[in-house]
């Protein structure tokens, strides 16, 4: 089912939608919505299975589901349900409910993220969500199991929800190791496992919790949302609630590159295959968590020069506005496709690695997350 | 017999209009439902047993959902109507 599509994978607030161009990225097409009216947290591709899409749906009124596409998203269909483990303690609300199940004492709330899990392993998933839960997929989303390694770290007791609840939102599979992965949880911070997810360390030193009494602890802080570098995956950009930050050893340390803002706050951050070395950031003022200067701002960090190069002037497209942490990603091809999503609904992309910007003729809903399936060439 | 009318939202999970349930409980019933039409699990209730916060389950007319509860004797009932809530925006 390969084929020369560049598809845009659009979560939003009313559904899930694609909107489809040419490897030039000039004319764009939206397809119709899918679940429309529902909370689309995260839409992906699966690369091992082409045409494969994933969508973590939250339904107000029936809960949260996994939905799967296997023909690039005309038809979907929904996976097995996630479900919290039972807890020892019941909840003596339901004690009188049907039969003598163990039941967890809280449901799952909301599914934030889905993750494809390493080539070596086809047909794993990864899924991240609300209270600070990972799963784990073998069959493609046919089962869910909960990865207590994680669900019940150490560290625990010091996790705390962000404003957007205690969610699971970064997963992580490097591309060099299938042994390695990260996870980043808001608000506890970054993980890493080196054994396939049997065991978890924290990797959060030198990044700040400006909201905390202690500046620098184990855990606590409220990561927004982490890439690695498609070159180099030790290398690794990130953007938290206390700043932008760069690791080059597989997150166990990490260095502050955002002072060169007057306020490095913002959610969302991406990096491209074509621009190894380079990471895009776009600030937004961290009280009122919308764009500065009166617009749109993108800012490519070029790591080897440690510079800061605007990719944009605020006033090219001005507004108050938001990006989400899931709003901001680029595509494989050269030169590389960068492309935003905004809470008020625009898709704003560049098709030749930041020089030229445009924004997709479409008015869609507040857009939580975009993927960029790219074409093999 | 109880008469159980389903809002039309519900559909999406399996059923094609009202239901025919003999049960003693909302519980009961929802059991039935939901072995009648698989997908319709978790979809009610969540995994706690609750019904979630914008389903509501009316018994000849009186609302015994709130709070999530799922408890309540359906002994002698008639009609069982299960809605939506109005929400949203």
């Amino acid at each position: 089912m390969a084929d020369k599509k560049v598809r845009v994978l659009l979560g939003t607030r009313k559904g899930a939608y694609i909107a489809e161009s040419d490897t030039k990225r000039k004319t764009w097409k939206v397809g119709k919505v899918s679940n429309s009216g529902r909370e689309v947290y995260h839409v992906t591709a699966d690369p091992r299975h082409p045409g494969y899409l994933y969508a973590a749906v939250n339904d107000w009124m029936f809960g949260p589901m996994v939905h799967i596409s296997k023909d690039w998203g005309k038809t979907w269909k929904e996976a097995a349900t996630p479900l919290m483990p039972p807890s020892k303690e019941r909840n003596p609300e339901f004690g009188t409910d049907s039969g003598e199940v163990q039941r967890p004492k809280h449901a799952l709330t909301n599914l934030w993220h889905l993750e494809p899990g390493h080539a070596s392993e086809p047909d794993t998933l990864f899924l991240g969500a609300d209270p600070h839960m990972l799963f784990r997929s073998d069959d493609l989303g046919a089962s869910w199991t909960p990865v207590p390694s994680i669900n019940e770290h150490s560290t625990k007791k010091d996790w705390a929800p962000g404003a957007g609840g205690p969610c699971m939102h970064t997963i992580l599979v490097d591309p060099t190791n299938a042994q390695r992965m990260y996870v980043g949880l808001s608000a506890a911070g970054t993980f890493r496992s080196d054994d396939g997810g049997k065991s978890w360390k924290a990797v959060n030193k030198g990044v700040e919790t400006p909201f905390l009494p202690n500046k620098y602890p184990e855990v606590g802080q409220c990561v927004h949302h982490v890439v690695l570098d498609p070159a180099e995956p030790r290398t690794s950009y990130r953007q938290d609630h206390g700043g932008m930050y760069v690791s080059h050893d597989g997150m166990e340390s990490w260095t502050r590159i955002g002072k060169f803002f007057d306020d490095d706050f913002g959610f969302a951050v991406a990096a491209a295959r074509a621009l190894p070395g380079r990471a895009f950031f776009i600030p937004l003022e961290g009280r009122s968590r919308v764009t500065t200067q009166g617009g749109l701002q993108v800012f490519e960090w070029n790591d080897p020069k440690k510079k800061w190069r605007a990719l944009m002037s605020a006033k090219a497209i001005p507004g108050h506005f938001g990006v989400h942490r899931e709003g901001m990603n680029t595509d494989t091809l050269d030169p590389a496709g960068i492309y935003v999503g905004t809470t008020t609904g625009q898709l704003i992309l560049s098709p030749d690695a930041g020089k030229t910007w445009r924004q997709v003729p479409y008015q869609f809903p507040s857009i939580h997350s975009v993927h960029v399936a790219s074409p093999a060439l | 017999m109880i008469e159980v009318h389903l809002d039309a939202w519900i559909r999406e999970f399996g059923p094609k209009g009202d239901e025919l349930v003999e049960a003693a409980s909302v519980a009961q019933m929802l059991d039935e439902l939901e072995r009648r039409y698989p997908r319709l699990r978790y979809r009610l209730r969540d995994e706690t047993g609750q019904l979630r916060r914008y389903v509501r389950v009316f018994v000849d007319g009186e609302d015994v959902s709130r709070g999530g509860r799922t408890d309540a004797s359906l002994s002698g009932a008639r009609t069982v109507d299960i809605l939506h809530s109005i929400a949203g925006g």
